[in-house]
């Protein structure tokens, strides 16, 4: 089931817009706070070079300070703006020698710019303006005392200035946010293009058409692309074995099915009831085996295509091995071998798995054997405890198979070079099934001087319902 | 003769206008409570055609235009009170500091936007005339000597003919003037030879005035032979009227004074004061002021007898306008204005002794 979560474009615009916006939030405090001090800066030197000019009129007669105030310091208070222009000769003791407006100069302010020049913003009817004071020593013939100038202008050029390269920032900063848009867009058509490529590819392709993918990918792609080759790789591999399971289910049932019908045929060309009868006889038995023969494959079928394991119970190995082994014991087949049980272990063996599987492995199993060993041969089934493991065995003391060969018994219809007797070549690919439904391991082994020892690891689970440390204390 | 027509315009509304006043002042159509109150140092007979043309534009407005000294109406707009409108007066720095201290309101209107940068101020003051400042003699001169045609020539005069000058020169006492301490401020700023002048006119004990019409009588009625910084837009009027006074515009430079004009902050009508503003910078305002007043108008392009445009092309590159900028505040620095003082004084007397 594919759910789609938003689109890959409208995250990334997303995001952008996000990262933009926090960031533009950021840039634009800092630009209007940087915009407000270069303008402050400019101006400020302006009442400085003012002060400055001022100072220099300064002149003591008699005991008095005197300042013509220079037409040229006015003009530079006024700045280019026309502002309004405050400038103020203040003894030591605040008392204005000369001042063109009644301006209030804090005490708390005289006596900072006795240290050092200040620079403050203040309000004077209705208007903001900003001051600038400074004291001189001045060399008099009979008083030495310093004088403070303070000039001051009102603040229209300052806000128009910080205004204009605020507004400078601004546009310099939608500019390149539009531009990155374009970009991002441009990014994102050019980064998702071998996403759309493959798309193409996947698309265009044949339903039955598994062949590896053809096809140039970026880094960050290779890993999608090699994930859907080994799709790919393993849908041909299950195909290919289906088909040939068909394939070999179809000869294997088409055998008995033509015995059937040469029997059926022969029979109808007699006029003779003994005949008929020993050719029922015969169909009877056929019919008995291709019967078993369907119902395996439909068990192999069912086994091969059960999807998801269920959630099974834990069963106890020695149990199901004592009782299945009785049942096989007590048939007809079983009455020309020796069919034994080997020592089980005292304790129950707990594994996760069906009762019926187990069943059917070892069923499958003690009839390969019965099968495929000569009357009178040992089979021995067992099981053991080895680590973390359940380890169930059936050996025989029957002819064996080649090393070569035991890889080759697990696929269907593989009878061991043994062509001729008359099983249906399934039992060890119904095992080996089922081994693998419960993530257990199946081993062949031939055995010295003659047999074969089929194996079964299953993994043990602690018992139900019982203390984990009962199981840890078990050997 | 040309120049006669305006004058005689300015004469005829002289009388008319009083009429005028007063029907207006009853006028039920007046759609302000209170008259627009205009506080103008400017002679009232020679601005009448203009406020005549204001009146006819506009109807509604009931104007109370209060003729008075330039000190009377800096006080004024410092008192705040009897409440006024608009401000008139050609003492430049005394209106720069008044608009300095804030008691003037903005005025954003296309006539200010047009207006030329160098003649306002923060849209808040504007220079609306363009008055050279002249000298003038009497006939009588030219019988004794080469009447002066620059400072230097004045100062040689000064310092050559002082027997026959004595008593015979008149100038602005810039003790009792505003507009004679403006001009002399900024001769001073020009030249430092302006204090030889200084010197000179104290030679030959220059009797000292306080306004152009009184030097303007004194060389008609033979008092004085020579009169130096005279407002020209007066000289010229009075020159055409009693042809026994020359006017000379000075050849080396001619200071140009402007009358300033502001809404007061605290107007009680603020549209009639900015609309009386717009008219006096319109192009209609300007027309009248070059048509019909000797007041020159500022605004280029005015067709007129009275232009600034014409000024210049009559004198060249010599026409040297007072700035109307922030080095005015300058002028009425007490300390500087003291210092200014003093020193005349002393240079004036400087030849006593002797």
């Amino acid at each position: 089931m594919i759910e789609t979560t938003g689109s890959l474009k409208r995250r990334l615009a997303v995001w952008l817009l996000v990262t933009v916006t926090g960031l533009g939030v950021l840039l634009m405090v800092e630009a209007w706070r940087s915009a407000h001090r270069a303008s402050q800066q400019a101006f400020d030197s302006q009442l400085e070079s003012a002060a400055l000019t001022i100072a220099e009129a300064v002149q003591w007669e008699e005991s008095e300070p005197v300042m013509e105030v220079p037409a040229a310091a006015l003009q530079i208070l006024a700045t280019q703006q026309q502002e309004r222009v405050f400038y103020a000769m203040l003894t030591t003791d605040g008392e204005p020698v000369s001042a063109n407006m009644p301006f209030t100069i804090m005490p708390a302010w005289r006596a900072q710019v006795a240290n050092e020049p200040l620079a403050v913003t203040t309000t004077f009817d209705d208007t903001s303006w900003r001051l600038y004071g400074r004291e001189y020593d001045s060399a008099g013939w009979i008083t030495h005392e310093p004088v403070q100038i303070w000039v001051g202008h009102t603040r229209k050029g300052r806000k128009a200035l910080a205004g204009e390269l605020f507004e400078r920032s601004v546009g310099h900063f939608v500019a390149m946010v539009l531009l990155a848009g374009v970009l991002m867009i441009l990014t994102m058509r050019v980064a998702l293009a071998p996403m759309r490529r493959l798309r193409h590819l996947l698309r265009r392709r044949e339903a039955d058409d598994m062949r590896p993918l053809d096809t140039r990918v970026p880094e960050e792609m290779r890993e999608l692309a090699d994930t859907l080759d080994h799709l790919f790789a393993r849908q041909r591999q299950s195909r290919e074995s289906l088909l040939r399971f068909t394939a070999d289910a179809s000869h294997q049932l088409k055998t008995p099915l033509a015995g059937l019908q040469s029997t059926s045929e022969l029979a109808l060309q007699s006029a003779d009831p003994a005949q008929w009868h020993t050719a029922l006889v015969t169909m009877h038995d056929s019919a008995e085996r291709t019967s078993r023969l369907a119902s395996q494959l439909l068990s192999l079928a069912r086994l091969r295509h059960t999807g998801e394991s269920e959630a099974v119970e834990l069963v106890d190995l020695n149990s199901v091995l004592r009782e299945t082994l009785l049942d096989w014991a007590g048939r007809q087949v079983a009455s020309q071998h020796d069919l034994g049980l080997a020592e089980l272990p005292p304790e129950p063996l707990w594994v996760r798995a069906d009762a019926w599987a187990i069943r059917e492995v070892l069923g499958n199993l003690i009839d390969n054997a019965l099968r495929y060993t000569p009357p009178g041969s040992q089979i021995t089934v067992g099981v053991k405890r080895q680590g973390d493991e359940a380890l169930m065995f059936v050996e025989d003391n029957g002819p064996g198979v080649t090393y070569e060969a035991c890889h080759q018994l697990l696929r269907p219809f593989e009878r061991g070079g043994r062509q001729g007797t008359d099983g249906s070549g399934l039992g060890l690919a119904i095992v080996d099934s089922i081994a693998q439904h419960f993530g257990a391991r199946l081993l062949l082994e031939t055995l010295e001087p003659h047999g074969l020892m089929v194996k079964l690891y299953l993994p043990l689970y602690p018992p139900p319902y019982q203390p984990r440390h009962e199981n840890e204390q078990a050997p | 003769m040309k120049m006669l027509s305006p004058l005689l315009a300015c004469r005829l509304v002289r009388q008319t206008c009083v009429l005028v006043w007063l029907l207006i002042l009853g006028s039920p159509l007046s759609a302000f409570a209170s008259p627009l109150v205009v506080e103008a140092a400017l002679d009232r007979e020679v601005v009448a055609p203009l406020l005549e043309a204001f009146q006819v534009n506009h109807p509604d407005i009931e104007l109370d235009f209060r003729d008075r000294s330039t000190l009377e109406v800096n006080d004024l707009v410092a008192a705040g009170r009897p409440a006024l409108d608009v401000v008139i007066s050609s003492a430049m720095p005394w209106q720069m500091a008044r608009v300095n201290e804030g008691y003037a309101r903005p005025v954003d209107s296309p006539q200010t936007r047009n207006w030329p940068t160098w003649a306002k101020w923060r849209d808040e003051v504007f220079g609306f005339t363009f008055e050279p400042i002249v000298m003038a003699y009497r006939l009588d001169l030219s019988k004794h000597m080469l009447p002066p045609r620059t400072h230097a020539d004045l100062n040689t005069l000064l310092s050559t003919q002082h027997d026959l000058l004595r008593g015979k020169v008149t100038t602005y006492s810039p003790l009792t003037s505003g507009i004679g301490y403006t001009l002399f401020q900024q001769d001073a700023r020009y030249s430092a030879r302006f204090w030889d002048l200084v010197v000179g006119m104290g030679r030959v004990d220059a009797q000292l005035e306080s306004n152009t019409r009184d030097m303007l009588e004194g060389i008609s009625e033979g008092r004085y032979w020579l009169g130096y910084n005279l407002l020209g837009s007066y000289a010229m009027v009075w020159a055409q009227e009693h042809p026994e006074v020359i006017v000379q515009l000075p050849q080396d430079y001619s200071l140009v004074i402007m009358r300033m004009a502001f809404v007061h902050r605290d107007a009680p009508n603020p549209q009639a004061a900015e609309a009386f503003v717009n008219f006096l910078l319109s192009r209609e305002g300007q027309r009248v002021l070059a048509g019909k007043t000797p007041l020159f108008s500022v605004l280029p392009g005015i067709i007129g007898p009275y232009t600034a445009q014409r000024l210049r092309d009559q004198a060249g590159e010599r026409l040297y306008p007072i700035p109307l900028n922030a080095s005015l505040l300058a002028f009425v620095d007490p300390q500087r204005r003291n210092a200014f003082l003093d020193r005349w004084r002393r240079e004036f007397r400087r030849d006593d002794g002797k």
